[in-house]
């Protein structure tokens, strides 16, 4: 070991410490990856689109011999949810109806979102790490998107944020990432809340909606969307449900496990928020 | 000792060995669940390399794989692997000898003490930004290591052909 260290350590270490340091400046300056890291991204795309396009090959095989019963049942299940959704949705119509003439009556403008300009796009990878939660989509710079984006799936449910982007891909951290964190809303009631992911629980595939106000009171199955307050993601986007409440460590105060509506091992295509706009 | 040339044929072999495993992570292990986590070869090939070639040319291996992890795999912060490889590498190199001589037994303790490593970082960063989550990470460093342990007998017979391959005389 002190030989090591006195023939070459010193050198060893020395450019250990460069090159960190230039990694880490490179990261901080650049609203976009640094030029290694697109160069990098760029490289290994296809290698990517290849693992992909071959995993899902495989997939599709195992999905046609599943069980045609389990596929009946599901069915039918389906055909259930869509007839009470049906429902839902003629009351809805009828709710919104009654919305419009009272606003008539009061005179209230209407407050919107429009979710503007949406850059559909392919998954190339899947988590590639242990410790993060992450996909790598193949759209980049070129087609304008930029890091915070949000990105959806097709039904509206959120799957996270740009977190890394270069000309030709983008990496996205899901929900359920530690690193992710963002303004949340319980449907129901109302109360803000900030949804972020948990070391502890996104292995299960969960996140947890912390800094809720005293008396909250949460039942399982109660939808959280986005907040939008501060203006950095567009509102109403769907995050998931209240899976159950629990106290924290200290015991003082409660917070919620969400099981997140999108499902992210399943996603292949999925749409990025490039631009929002708040109407009021 | 080798001459000039052979030293780089040697490099080049170790480069496309690194590369046949980059595939096998990306095309299958990946989409492997193993105690539910997926195999993670990376530490792995920098600790089983450095137990062939010893402290210094480990350590730079593992220093330059280490700056490919961070360009195209996200990591808590953006020189993660940078810092963890090369510290893997180096104990790799070391332990290899000095304790237990090259071979497979060694090939797997390099790469637990790689692993040990690697986790703890994750864990210590997980805790310095607020969200320590140490029962959490000990299960999946453990799990992780526990997945990848599997493979390291594919890691270990590519390096050792190249070894014997580059070091005939020795």
């Amino acid at each position: 070991m002190k030989n090591f260290l006195k023939q070459h350590g010193l050198w060893v270490l020395f450019a250990v410490a460069v090159i960190a340091v230039a990694l880490a400046v490179m990261s901080l300056f650049s609203t976009t990856s640094s030029p290694l890291m697109n160069l990098a991204g760029i490289v290994t795309s296809p290698f990517r689109a290849a693992y992909t396009a071959v995993a899902n090959w495989f997939n599709e095989k195992q999905d046609y011999f599943a069980d045609v019963q389990a596929l009946r049942e599901e069915n039918q299940a389906l055909k259930n949810q869509i007839a009470s959704m049906e429902e839902d949705l003629r009351q809805a119509k009828s709710d919104s109806e009654e919305n419009q003439r009272f606003r008539k009556l009061m005179n209230l403008r209407e407050k919107k979102r429009d979710l503007g300009d949406l850059e559909p796009a392919h998954i190339l990878e899947h988590s590639s790490t242990n410790w993060t939660s992450s996909l790598t989509l193949n759209q980049g710079t070129e087609h304008d998107v930029e890091i915070n984006d949000c990105v959806i799936t097709e039904e509206g449910y959120l799957v996270g944020v740009v977190s890394a982007v270069g000309l030709n891909w983008c990496t996205v951290l899901t929900l359920i990432d530690t690193d992710t964190s963002l303004g949340a809303q319980v449907f129901r009631t109302e109360d803000i809340g900030l949804a972020e992911g948990d070391f502890s629980l996104m292995g299960q595939g969960l996140l947890k909606l912390s800094h809720l106000p005293a008396g909250t009171e949460l039942l399982g199955g109660d939808l959280v969307v986005t907040s939008g307050l501060g203006g950095y993601y567009p509102s109403g986007l769907v995050i998931g449900s209240v899976k159950e409440v629990r106290l924290d460590d200290s015991g003082a105060t409660q917070y919620a496990v969400l099981e997140p509506s999108a499902r992210f091992d399943e996603l292949v295509e999925v749409f990025v928020v490039k631009s929002f706009e708040i109407v009021s | 000792m080798i001459g000039r040339s052979e030293f780089y044929i040697k490099w080049l072999l170790y480069g496309a060995a690194t590369f046949l495993m980059l595939l096998l992570q990306g095309f299958l292990l990946q989409y492997l669940r193993v105690f539910g986590v997926m195999p993670f070869l990376y530490p792995a090939l920098a600790a089983v390399l450095s137990m062939y070639e010893g402290a210094f040319g480990g350590t730079v291996y593992s220093l330059v794989l280490g700056v490919l992890c961070d360009l195209t795999l996200p990591g808590p912060i953006p020189c993660f692997y940078t810092l963890v490889f090369p510290a893997a590498g180096l104990c790799a190199g070391l332990l290899s000898k000095s304790w237990l001589p090259a071979g497979l037994p060694c090939a797997l303790a390099v790469s637990v003490v790689a692993f040990a490593l690697t986790g703890s970082f994750h864990a210590l960063l997980l805790a310095v930004s607020g969200k320590a989550a140490w029962a959490a990470a000990a299960s999946t460093a453990l799990r992780e290591t526990g997945a990848t342990l599997l493979f390291v007998p594919v890691v270990f017979l590519l390096f050792r052909k190249v070894y014997r391959k580059c070091h005939i005389d020795d």
